[in-house]
């Protein structure tokens, strides 16, 4: 029961961009699509429970001083490969999403986690924890992107809804993404206030 | 655990080395299929810009100085024409990669952008507007050079995106010339 509401918890009341507002930079370089933005929050859940559950492993046998370069090779290493094996296995994601992979090793969601909750629990709930958290940024990435797409381009995950002609192209540009996550977290404090 | 520099040493230098061997690992595992996976994109990336072809043109690519590719197409025998894999450093943010069809008369007979990091929804839709069918702005069947109405050429630009057209249809022009440069090598190879 506790593993499901630390689950819960990283969606809604910790969710690492509503909430946190952590990982700004992804957030905001990568939605400019729904497809993109739910590809980063899927990679990024993918790095983040391979750190957390490594991560509450080694715990015990790193020295404090040097826990922070620990976590960090940790998280690059873990990147490197999802880097390896997407070039390798799905070379078109690897296409469009390539240059903001790396980014992921300096994405203070992860480094976050694991010094806030990997490195002072169990094995299985820091899975739970990166499950949680990696859905919750998933999802939030996932909502920015369709924003953005459906007010800039009218389409949303490559479907027309309107014509192309009447979007705003701001929202799929740079000071569009923060004007709708301004929005988008307005709009999630105002409903988790309830 | 205590930090004293003893255990900071240890623990570092075997995560590091730990951590290398699997990275070694996985490296080894994939080499191979990134290498095929990019092969694959290449070949149909081919496929799409020329007519039917019965060779292999990245077996015979001819490789310029400069760091273009011409794989060049032959059907039975006969040249068909060439794909360009050319460039363009002016676009709106830095270089592109575009892979172009010609035909033997040096007619577009279609393009693929391999790689760009032009604006979403301006730039970017260099990736299908030159290729459009039934509009002033479709360069297949045309050859070059090539121009932007604002420049005084016949194509007409993405509307925003003036700076990215320029770029792609220079881009286009350089594949002409390099084609037009290497012709001797290109009737070596057919021969």
């Amino acid at each position: 029961m506790k593993a499901l509401g630390i689950i819960f918890d990283g969606i809604v009341k910790r969710n690492p961009t509503f909430v946190l507002i952590l990982g700004m930079c992804p957030t905001l370089g990568t939605t400019s699509s729904a497809m993109t933005g739910m590809s980063m929050g899927l990679a990024t859940l993918f790095v983040l429970i391979c750190s957390n559950v490594a991560i509450s492993l080694i715990k015990n046998i790193v020295p404090d001083k040097v826990r922070i370069p620990v976590f960090i090779v940790v998280i690059a290493s873990f990147v490197t490969m999802l880097q390896m094996v997407m070039q390798a296995y799905l070379p078109s994601l690897y296409a469009t999403l390539g240059i903001f992979i790396p980014l992921i090793v300096v994405n203070c969601i992860l480094l976050g986690r694991a010094e806030a909750f990997a490195s002072k629990n169990g094995v299985l709930l820091s899975l739970c924890d990166g499950v949680g958290v990696g859905i919750g940024f998933t999802i939030a990435l996932t909502i920015l992107g369709a924003v953005r797409e459906i007010l800039g381009t009218g389409a949303v995950f490559g479907y027309q809804l309107y014509s192309a002609d009447f979007g705003a192209l701001i929202f799929v540009l740079a000071p569009g993404a923060f004007i709708v996550l301004g929005l988008l977290i307005a709009l999630f404090n105002r409903l988790y206030a309830r | 655990m205590k930090s004293t520099m003893a255990t900071m040493t240890v623990s570092l230098c075997g995560l590091s080395l730990l951590i290398g061997a699997a990275l070694a690992g996985v490296d080894s595992l994939t080499r191979e299929p990134i290498a095929k996976a990019r092969e694959n994109m290449r070949n149909e990336a081919i496929a799409e810009v020329l007519p039917d072809f019965d060779n292999a043109p990245s077996a015979q690519a001819i490789y310029t100085e400069d760091g273009q590719t011409i794989f060049p197409a032959f059907l039975s025998g006969r040249n068909v024409g060439a794909a360009v894999e050319t460039y363009s450093d002016n676009g709106f943010s830095g270089r592109f990669t575009v892979l172009v069809g010609l035909d033997t008369l040096g007619c577009v007979t279609g393009y693929k952008v391999l790689s760009h990091t032009e604006t979403p929804g301006l730039g970017e839709r260099m990736c299908t507007w030159f290729s459009e069918a039934g509009t002033t702005h479709d360069i297949r069947g045309k050859n070059a050079p090539f121009g932007v109405r604002a420049d005084g050429g016949d194509i007409d630009a993405i509307t925003g995106a003036t700076i990215s057209s320029r770029a792609f249809l220079e881009a286009v022009n350089r594949a002409v010339e390099t084609v037009a440069n290497h012709i001797d090598e290109l009737n070596e190879i057919s021969q």
